[in-house]
């Protein structure tokens, strides 16, 4: 069910009624129910995974409640580590295993020892990676006694399973979602609508942007091999607000949607292509992630504390580790690296938290020294994005050369050149409204503050006919595949 | 709450009550299109008994860029009209069947334009656009359109939905519905010189195997009962391909056997340009698969000669 589909609009509509109107506004009522909703619409994907999901939560809440009964320190390390082990052991079964294996093959290959390795042809588990890091920061913040546990399993479960954050975030908190689970939720009339207005440019960003874009940056990369400097170039932007549409406007319609149902989840989006370098941009870019390896993997391996060398060790963890989360693929390794190596000046020069408040706050132009900082971390992270999306890393280096060579200054050859300067057009709209929009939670967000109701619902329909007319061909969310 | 339910529902409203009105006005406009290979056309005398003849031919786009309907119809004195849909098989060949004989009157004869593609699986919805006016609420379309990837089973009840993102259907919608016709009775001769589409598939594939679909075989028997248990006489004809293009195809024989066993088990009359002189003329072709306007024209000929001189049309 996918967030832009009719199904998913129906599948709403009826647990949003029932929610309200039926469940007599009882609030275990309503968390069994939306556990039940969650589970429906997880099972709809593929309901042999559900027991994958179901497992999972047992497992942690279990633990969890032993952990916190658990005599001695020993004892609660066991269940600790029983937790960790499980969790990432299904996550490194399905998501990691053939990569391993497949590498080791080839590294003994290298040494002329060939291995026939057996590798499983399972498809991996949607959301994984998001509900065992749900679980993780569960487990972790009771065993730092940070947390209690939670001794209703139908809490817990939604605080896992909400079915908006289920299949690709944001990775929530315990800290955060599980007092918002417990409490007693009223309607809130300005929460809903400004939810449902997160909702519409959720899908914008996603149906106008991403898919339109999708269909170009998988053209180009996928036929990279003959194309030019130029092209590619082109081909690695298309790319840049391709992933850009479709993440952050899935966690615009994730976060909308919890909205109508009284929640408020994290941020994970604050508009990182306006950052000023690469500091900034990570803390503006999936930053329910980023956040959640600072708190549980960058911190406790000692942050920036230490020496110089510390802080790179730490850099590169992080950010290697946070590549391979998003899968098994030397290209993510190669990603998160990169990242790493751009980011360290800042690190090094302890220039990272330069740029914390929003760029030309309470002015509309930016600054000359603005824009060019924006433009250089903007081409940064396009470059990074090319090992993202490139199949191998001798696919990346290929395109690579083919735009640092002299056809990067010939004119762009594709098919579709038309339907492309029309997506151009529309990205440059969108990039438009998100500036206008940069100081709030999203872009669409200061139209209601500012703007009065005509031009207000003017816009709304406007959003709507774009859907309509621009509206690209339907792309699975990159996401899923994490 | 309440407040919040209403101004959603007065929100959406107008957008409810423009959908059926816009869709009909979108449709309506985008039936006069002439892209698509001319489908749209097609399907307009079909659903507005305009199809109607003595002799339909049905196929694919070789039915639809060979058979010359003005020469058949000059050698056999029949009314004829070629049906051939582009880039599909039995499956939408049988839908357009379908449609036909609803809205029009039943042919006598139908010659069946076989090919290396006839019985073979497919999952892409291909010029998926040339049923979107006709498919709201239809469910002969859904039935044997839904199958592939193309449309979500709410295209087929929502209005407007199909139309999202549509931007190219939009545009011949609403700013290029004049242009001239596109095929005559069904028919476009292609006034193309020979190109190199057969080289490049070499260099990718020595040679290629179509993949044989047994429910394709049992629908298009189906509608060999069908034409027999209505009266209407049923030709085979598999007309020319160039020769290099046969070798292209592994496992042609097996697919020209099934239409042999079925032929004979129905004594269904095959006539089998395999082997004929056109095929060893590349002049007459485009690519491999398809003759271009000339060749059309010399084995529409032919081929009229031929039935009239087997008296298998009276």
């Amino acid at each position: 069910m996918l967030f832009n589909s009719i199904g998913f609009a129906i599948f709403l509509l009826i647990v949003f009624i029932y929610y309200w109107f039926f469940t007599g506004k009882r609030i275990r009522t309503q968390n069994i129910f939306l556990l039940a909703a969650s589970y429906f619409f997880y099972g709809w994907w593929d309901w042999r995974f559900l027991f994958l999901l179901i497992f999972s939560t047992l497992l942690d809440f279990f633990i969890g409640l032993r952990m916190q009964g658990a005599q001695s320190k020993k004892v609660k390390r066991f269940w600790f580590w029983l937790s960790i082990t499980v969790n990432l052991g299904f996550l490194g079964i399905f998501k990691y295993y053939n990569f391993f294996i497949e590498s080791l093959a080839e590294s003994m290959s290298q040494i002329g020892w060939q291995m026939h390795p057996w590798t499983l042809s399972v498809i991996l588990p949607v959301g994984i990676s998001f509900y065992t890091f749900h679980g993780l920061s569960y487990i972790i913040d009771i065993y730092n006694s940070k947390i209690s546990a939670e001794k209703n399993f139908a809490d817990y479960a939604v605080f896992v399973s909400f079915f908006p954050l289920l299949v690709a975030g944001p990775i929530e908190r315990a800290t955060h979602l599980l007092p918002q689970i417990k409490k007693e939720r009223t309607f809130d009339y300005f929460k809903a609508v400004d939810g449902m207005r997160q909702i519409l440019w959720g899908l914008f960003k996603k149906i106008v942007i991403a898919d339109n874009c999708a269909e170009f940056a998988n053209q180009i990369f996928n036929n990279s091999s003959n194309l030019s400097g130029s092209t590619l170039a082109l081909g690695a932007i298309f790319f840049t607000f391709q992933i850009y549409g479709d993440f952050s406007g899935y966690s615009d319609i994730a976060i909308g949607t919890a909205r109508l149902f009284g929640f408020d989840l994290l941020r994970n989006f604050a508009f990182p292509y306006f950052s000023r370098d690469m500091a900034e941009f990570w803390r503006r870019w999936h930053i329910s992630l980023s956040s959640w390896f600072r708190d549980y993997l960058y911190i406790p391996l000692g942050g920036s504390r230490g020496g110089n060398w510390t802080r790179i060790r730490n850099t590169f963890i992080i950010f290697i580790v946070s590549g391979f989360w998003h899968g098994a693929n030397w290209t993510f390794i190669a990603w998160g690296a990169l990242n790493a190596l751009f980011i360290m000046p800042s690190v090094l020069m302890r220039t990272n938290r330069q740029h914390v408040e929003t760029i030309a706050q309470g002015q509309f132009w930016p600054t000359i020294k603005d824009v060019f900082q924006m433009s250089f971390t903007f081409a940064l992270a396009v470059f990074a994005w090319i090992f993202f999306r490139a199949h191998s890393i001798e696919h990346a280096l290929s395109i690579i050369s083919a735009i640092l060579s002299p056809s990067l200054f010939t004119v762009p050859n594709f098919d579709g050149k038309v339907k492309a300067v029309i997506t151009l057009m529309l990205t440059a709209v969108f990039m438009i409204v998100e500036w206008y929009g940069r100081e709030e939670q999203h872009a669409i967000s200061r139209i209601s503050k500012k703007w009065n109701r005509p031009v207000r619902y003017a816009m709304y329909y406007a959003i709507i006919l774009a859907i309509f007319i621009f509206g690209g061909k339907e792309q699975q969310f990159i996401y899923f595949q994490f | 709450m309440r407040k919040f339910v209403a101004k959603i529902l007065l929100f959406l409203l107008p957008l409810a009550a423009l959908a059926y009105p816009l869709d009909a006005l979108i449709s309506h406009f985008f039936k006069n299109s002439h892209d698509y290979q001319g489908e749209l056309e097609v399907w307009n005398d079909i659903y507005n008994s305009r199809a109607s003849c003595d002799i339909a031919i049905y196929g694919s786009s070789r039915a639809w860029v060979h058979f010359n309907p003005d020469f058949l119809s000059d050698s056999l004195g029949k009314s004829v009209y070629n049906f051939g849909i582009d880039g599909h098989n039995i499956r939408l060949q049988y839908l357009r069947h379908k449609e036909f004989l609803k809205y029009n009157k039943k042919p006598k004869y139908i010659i069946l334009s076989l090919d290396d593609f006839t019985i073979e699986r497919a999952d892409n919805l291909y010029n998926e656009e040339q049923f979107l006016p006709y498919m709201l609420f239809n469910k002969d379309i859904m039935t044997f359109t839904s199958s592939y990837s193309g449309f979500d089973k709410s295209d087929y009840f929502i209005p407007i939905l199909r139309y999202i993102g549509k931007s190219r259907v939009l545009y011949n919608t609403f700013f290029n519905c004049n242009s001239d016709c596109y095929r005559h009775r069904g028919f476009k001769g292609i006034d193309r010189t020979w190109n190199d589409d057969l080289d490049k598939a070499k260099i990718k594939n020595e040679s290629i195997t179509v993949q044989i679909d047994t429910s394709r075989i049992d629908l298009l028997e189906t509608f060999i009962k069908e034409c027999q248990n209505t009266g209407i006489t049923l030709f085979f004809v598999f007309s020319p391909e160039y020769i290099e293009g046969q070798k292209y195809i592994s496992n042609r024989n097996s697919i020209l056997n099934v239409y042999k066993t079925l032929s004979q088990k129905y004594k269904l009359p095959f006539l089998n340009y395999s082997n004929d002189d056109i095929c060893f003329n590349r002049s007459l072709f485009y690519n491999a698969m398809h003759l271009n306007a000339t060749g059309a024209n010399i084995f529409s000929k032919k081929l009229g000669h031929e039935l009239k001189k087997l008296e298998l049309i009276k």
